[in-house]
């Protein structure tokens, strides 16, 4: 049973985790991100998209369309969170709004876009993508270990390529020129414009990445909870991984922790029900935890936690 | 001996409604002082913003060592080595100094040889080498939001010099900074010239000019009145040129006449928002018809000492009565109506719900009583009126009269309107809080004429200031705050202003 | 005046983007729109079935907007007290669903609509209350909100509630509706929103709420600039909680006629669009009470038309929350434009 916890928290953790990464490079840069939900929509759309039409040419024992899906994922999430970026840095709508916005259009647009290429290149009119679940690696040997073996188990590939991505981004973030830029867009952009680099630039960058790792984050829910892809691809984890940065203080570590709670809180919550032999609809009762959990957590936290000061702000180069 | 580095050649700039620049011609030259002297609002900072490139000329033409350029972005400015320091400063305040000083101009190494990271042990090394060279004093490890303004300002001079600035503009470098920190700012200034910098001050202070400038510009109305030689002239002779006639620098004051105790603070402290004593067992009495002016420098809790009398923000200990009514744990409300009227320094922000009218704006801390609402109800036609009164009354202009939106305004109209709004309700003590910053020097006069007023009427003022000049021209108590004490309270001519900087700067205490 | 202009103009647009997928997708778009008005029973149909003309689609097209004018509203009165209230969606079902229940012990529409005030207001105060209390952003503690509601309520209606057939909970009892179905008047079948006159009295009210009373400018000061309100002496705090107590109770009232009316049961597992749809709304209509009347009217005429539009055109009804977020997306840039006329 630890090992179920185990494994299933980690398959939603992070993806989770990732998202909120790319949450963190977009506030950190000053531009308030509630749009992630968006994001992982519709990057798992384009990824879907590809998916579908790329089994049609490869056959469904190729990796191609797996790989091939998740690239799409990261363009397409890519693409659409230039549209938030559009509004927030160009129109200078308010941020939050802005968000929200992005979410709605989102999902009305893939819901409809799913719809019309069922209907108009498969002939039916079904309301989803079919993909299957992921297929899942166990490292040998790692995955003797006992208890902790089971990191190790039964994972899905994309856990492998967020590892390797997260720690990428920290990089990134943190010792490169541009995450130095990107974290000084957030503080001061006065200060930034003033030492010749351009913020709308660097903030339209960081929006972007935001929307390719959210991307990924989408694909991997495609491809684990619900094997396909829907409009049920909408159920607030893009705002859970908000909570998860805030709660996180803006920092890539401590927001990782708040991705595995969430997590195994889920996946243990599950296992317990599934123990007790309850019906399935008591699935429902469990997949209320992470949300109680993430309000309890911010009633608790978000006093001590400073938000970056540019956060949110509307930046005109003109002003002072 | 002297190589013209700059030249302005008939030089405008026009903004809607004003003309900033208007056919403005000078030089110059490599390696001198040159200062930029004019009121508020006459065209010295749109003049040298044009140089930095974050405008452009509408007529004329400006060259560098000769050659005619066309500066569209301080970009550019910085390429032909030209640095500014603006008055609010331009840093990141959660990353160290080497970082904001590296911003743009990272020094880079590769990991493996092919991943590239930002050498910081390279650049602090450096900037440390730079530091001690124009001695400077400055830890480049040292985080921004720790410093004060006189390091700050130091880090800016080191961003320019790091970037090898040869023309370094500075505006109005010391309107923070203590008479002690313009001293020590004035050496780093020469000793730059002695490096070979060209340096440009803007300023309005005749003093600094005279200390340390070789030539000086001077503006009216955006027009050059004149270039002159500092040495040879005297402080007089450009104070009349640069406001265009003669007048008295102080304001016109009567003796004054205190009355009873109206404020008594007991061993007050406050903490600020991070948990930090900002105030600290901090005792004073405010008489009827006086002037108790705060000095000090920026950040040393004068922020939380006014916004605690006010009710903004609790004191943790201490007492404060006003007419002998405790209001140690009274709310805002009940302030105001015991008598507390407060200028507050924020305008934008605390001072005006910025996108109502001027008209919603006049009635704010005072809508709910009978003269303006019945039972809930606003009266309309009550706000109207009371527009129209104080309008008239303290000359508060704007576009379309009570139905302005208050962004819309001009700052001298703004604090116009907050002054007005507190000043109408008579209250036995009012508070000003920086209450000239960003006006001009008209309005500047206005206000200090309207603080004088208000203890002549027999209220108690407490004016809390970064302006020294102000202090000295209104107070008739003047008290010095440093680091949430009040180290000095003495009655205004028995203290010179040197004796001043000294308890502002924490060197002398009680 | 301005907002007006351009609320009209992010419509225009939206229209015109939406027309042209329609004619890319090989539509007629004039017609569709067409379809659209008939739908709604603001044009005359080709044909109508038994008992039923232009008026009975009108009738129930009016229903279908009682629940939109309380949802807009909801969100305009937190909007101009300085909240977003996304968690409009999660207030109403758990009104909704709190209504249902308690139908099942007293039949009484009075009490429905007293319930639903209650739930939703209640969910309004906790989100004001932890905002202030505890500093948590309302945008995210209304989502989660939303999600745990809207898993509580399908947790319960699967469990006890559900109606087998058509997987939805049961219906609520028709003494206990808000809306009187099949009504019969002449020769017509009507549905009657008994909640309309309702919403349009509210919304009276609000308008004078926000602009002729201590309150109202109390709020408006709380929500351009908390510092500057609590400044002026007003207990910021408590108006916040007023505020979003306020909302919360609009949106029960959307709540109830929404479930308790027009639709009369409560789908479970999932949100109701509406509440995220009242948000276009609320914007479109310049955050003003009787701006709202006339955005839900504009945003019903697409929703609720757009059912006919997809029959009639053979294209998928989704077209209709697209054209709505495409309004949404264009009223945001809108708030840009005010704002860069008014320097």
């Amino acid at each position: 049973m630890i090992d179920m916890i185990i494994i299933d928290g980690l398959s939603f953790a992070l993806p989770l985790f990732i998202m909120a990464v790319g949450g963190i490079y977009s506030e950190k840069s000053g531009i308030t991100n509630l749009a992630l939900e968006g994001f992982q929509g519709f990057g798992a759309f384009t990824g879907s998209v590809a998916v579908v039409y790329l089994t049609g040419i490869f056959g469904s024992t190729s990796n191609v369309p797996y790989y091939a899906g998740f690239i799409f994922a990261v363009i397409g999430g890519g693409l659409f969170a230039l549209i938030h970026a559009l509004l927030c840095i160009k129109f200078k709508a308010d941020q939050v709004i802005s968000g929200v916005v992005m979410n709605i259009l989102a999902m009305a647009m893939t819901s409809f876009m799913t719809k019309s290429i069922n209907a108009s290149f498969f002939g039916n009119s079904a309301n989803k993508f079919m993909l299957g679940a992921s297929a899942r690696i166990t490292v040998p040997y790692l995955s003797d270990i006992p208890l902790a073996g089971a990191i190790f188990r039964d994972i899905y590939p994309f856990e492998i390529l967020i590892v390797l991505l997260a720690v990428i981004m920290w990089y990134v973030l943190y010792k490169t020129k541009f995450g130095m830029r990107l974290r000084a867009c957030g503080d001061n952009p006065h200060s930034v414009d003033a030492a010749g680099v351009n913020v709308y630039a660097v903030r339209t960058m960081a929006v972007f990445i935001s929307g390719c790792l959210s991307g990924i984050a989408g694909m991997s829910f495609a491809y684990s909870i619900s094997a396909n892809f829907s409009p049920d691809i909408y159920l607030g984890y893009g705002y859970l991984s908000i909570a998860a940065l805030i709660f996180g203080n803006w920092s890539i570590l401590p927001s990782l922790a708040a991705c595995l709670i969430f997590g195994f809180a889920r996946s243990g919550g599950s296992a317990v029900i599934n123990e007790l032999g309850l019906p399935s609809s008591y699935n429902d009762l469990v997949r209320i935890l992470p949300y109680v959990l993430t309000m309890l957590l911010l009633v608790f936290f978000s006093r001590h936690n400073h938000s970056p000061r540019a956060l949110g702000h509307i930046y005109d180069k003109g002003q002072r | 001996m002297s190589e013209p580095i700059v030249e302005f050649r008939h030089i405008t700039k026009k903004f809607p409604g004003i003309i900033a620049n208007d056919d403005v011609s000078l030089t110059i030259n490599k390696g001198e002082i040159f200062a930029v002297l004019g009121e508020n609002g006459a065209g010295k900072s749109t003049l040298v913003s044009m140089l930095f490139g974050t405008y452009e000329p509408d007529g004329g033409e400006i060259l560098i060592r000769g050659k005619k350029e066309r500066i569209y972005s301080p970009r550019y400015a910085s390429s032909l080595s030209i640095g500014m320091v603006h008055q609010h400063f331009r840093l990141v305040s959660n990353f160290s100094v080497a970082e904001n000083i590296i911003l743009g101009l990272e020094p880079e190494r590769k990991l493996f040889g092919f991943i590239p990271y930002v050498d910081i042990e390279k650049a602090n090394h450096d900037i440390a080498e730079l530091s001690e060279r124009y001695g400077l004093k400055i830890n480049p490890e040292d985080v921004i939001e720790n410093l004060n303004v006189a390091s700050c300002q130091r880090v800016e001079i080191l961003k320019m010099l790091y970037r090898e600035a040869e023309i370094l503009i500075f505006d109005e470098p010391t309107a923070v900074l203590t008479p002690q920190e313009i001293e020590s700012f004035l050496d780093i200034v020469r000793s730059l010239r002695e490096n070979g910098k060209t340096i440009i001050l803007i300023t309005h202070k005749l003093a600094e000019i005279k200390a340390a400038a070789d030539r000086c510009a001077i503006l009216n109305r955006g027009k050059l009145i004149t270039v002159l030689d500092v040495e040879s002239t005297s402080a007089d002779e450009m104070a009349r040129l640069m406001v265009g006639h003669d007048i008295s620098f102080r304001t016109e004051k009567k003796p004054a006449v205190f009355g009873d105790v109206i404020l008594d603070v007991q061993n007050m402290s406050v903490k600020s928002r991070t948990g930090l004593d900002a105030v600290k067992d901090v005792s004073f009495q405010i008489h009827a018809g006086e002037v108790f002016a705060v000095a000090g420098v920026s950040g040393n809790g004068q922020n939380e000492l006014a916004d605690s009398i006010a009710g903004l923000c609790p004191c943790s200990s201490g007492k404060i009565t006003i007419n002998g009514h405790d209001i140690t744990r009274a709310s805002v409300r009940e302030r105001i109506e015991a008598g507390i009227a407060y200028i507050p320094e924020d305008r934008h922000n605390v001072g005006l719900v910025l996108d109502f009218t001027l008209r919603d704006n006049l009635p704010l801390r005072q809508y709910y009583t009978p003269k303006f609402s019945h039972k809930g109800v606003i009266s309309r036609s009550s706000f109207v009126e009371y527009n129209r009164t104080l309008e008239k009354e303290y000359d508060i202009r704007s576009s379309q009269g009570g139905a302005t939106i208050m962004r819309s305004m001009s700052g001298g109209n703004q604090q116009k309107a907050i002054i007005a709004r507190e000043i109408d309700m008579q209250t036995p003590l009012i508070m000003f809080m920086q209450p000239t910053r960003g006006l001009d020097i008209g309005a500047v006069m206005n206000v200090r004429k309207q603080i004088i007023a208000e203890r002549n009427r027999g209220a108690a003022v407490l004016l809390i200031s970064l302006d020294l000049d102000e202090i000295i021209d209104c107070a008739d108590t003047i008290a010095v705050i440093f680091n949430g004490r009040i180290n000095k309270i003495s009655p205004a001519e028995k203290i010179s202003v040197d004796e001043i900087g000294l308890y502002m700067m924490g060197v002398k205490t009680a | 005046m301005k907002k007006f202009t351009l609320s009209c103009l992010a419509i225009i647009i939206s229209l015109i983007a939406g027309a042209l997928i329609l004619w890319l997708m090989g539509k007629d778009p004039v017609a569709a729109y067409m379809n659209l008005l008939q739908g709604s029973g603001l044009m005359q149909k080709v044909k109508y079935a038994g008992r039923q003309n232009m008026f009975t689609d009108f009738m129930s097209f009016i229903d279908a907007m009682t629940p939109m004018i309380f949802a807009s509203l909801s969100v305009a009165i937190a909007l101009r007290g300085g909240f977003f209230n996304i968690g409009v969606s999660g207030q109403m079902m758990i009104a909704g669903f709190t209504a249902h229940m308690l139908s099942l012990v007293v039949p009484s529409r009075i009490l429905v609509i007293v319930v639903g005030v209650i739930a939703g207001a209640l969910v309004g105060a906790l989100i004001g209350w932890m905002r202030y209390r505890f500093n948590v952003n309302e945008v995210v503690s209304s989502i989660m909100l939303n999600s745990t509601i809207m898993y509580l309520v399908t947790f319960c209606i699967n469990t006890f509630y559900v109606n087998p057939v058509s997987r939805q909970s049961k219906s609520i009892i028709e003494s206990a509706r808000l809306t009187i179905s099949g009504f019969r008047w002449e020769n017509l079948k009507l549905d009657i929103a008994l909640a309309f006159p309702l919403a349009i009295i509210t919304a009276m009210f609000l308008q004078w709420l926000i602009e002729r009373t201590t309150y109202g400018y109390e709020m408006k000061a709380v929500g351009l600039s908390p510092k500057a309100a609590y400044y002026a002496g007003m207990k910021v705090n408590r108006i916040s909680l007023i505020t979003m107590t306020i909302s919360g109770a609009l949106a029960g009232l959307a709540g109830v006629s929404y479930f308790c009316g027009y639709y009369a049961s409560i789908q479970p597992g999932t949100t109701p669009s509406m509440g995220f749809d009242a948000i276009a709304v609320s914007l479109l209509g310049g955050n003003n009470p009787i701006g709202c009347i006339f955005a839900s009217f504009l945003i019903t005429i697409i929703s609720k038309g757009s059912v006919y539009m997809s029959s009639r055109q053979n294209i998928e009804p989704e077209i209709a929350s697209l054209i709505t977020a495409f309004i949404l997306t264009f009223a945001a840039c809108s708030a840009f434009l005010s704002r860069k006329g008014r320097k």
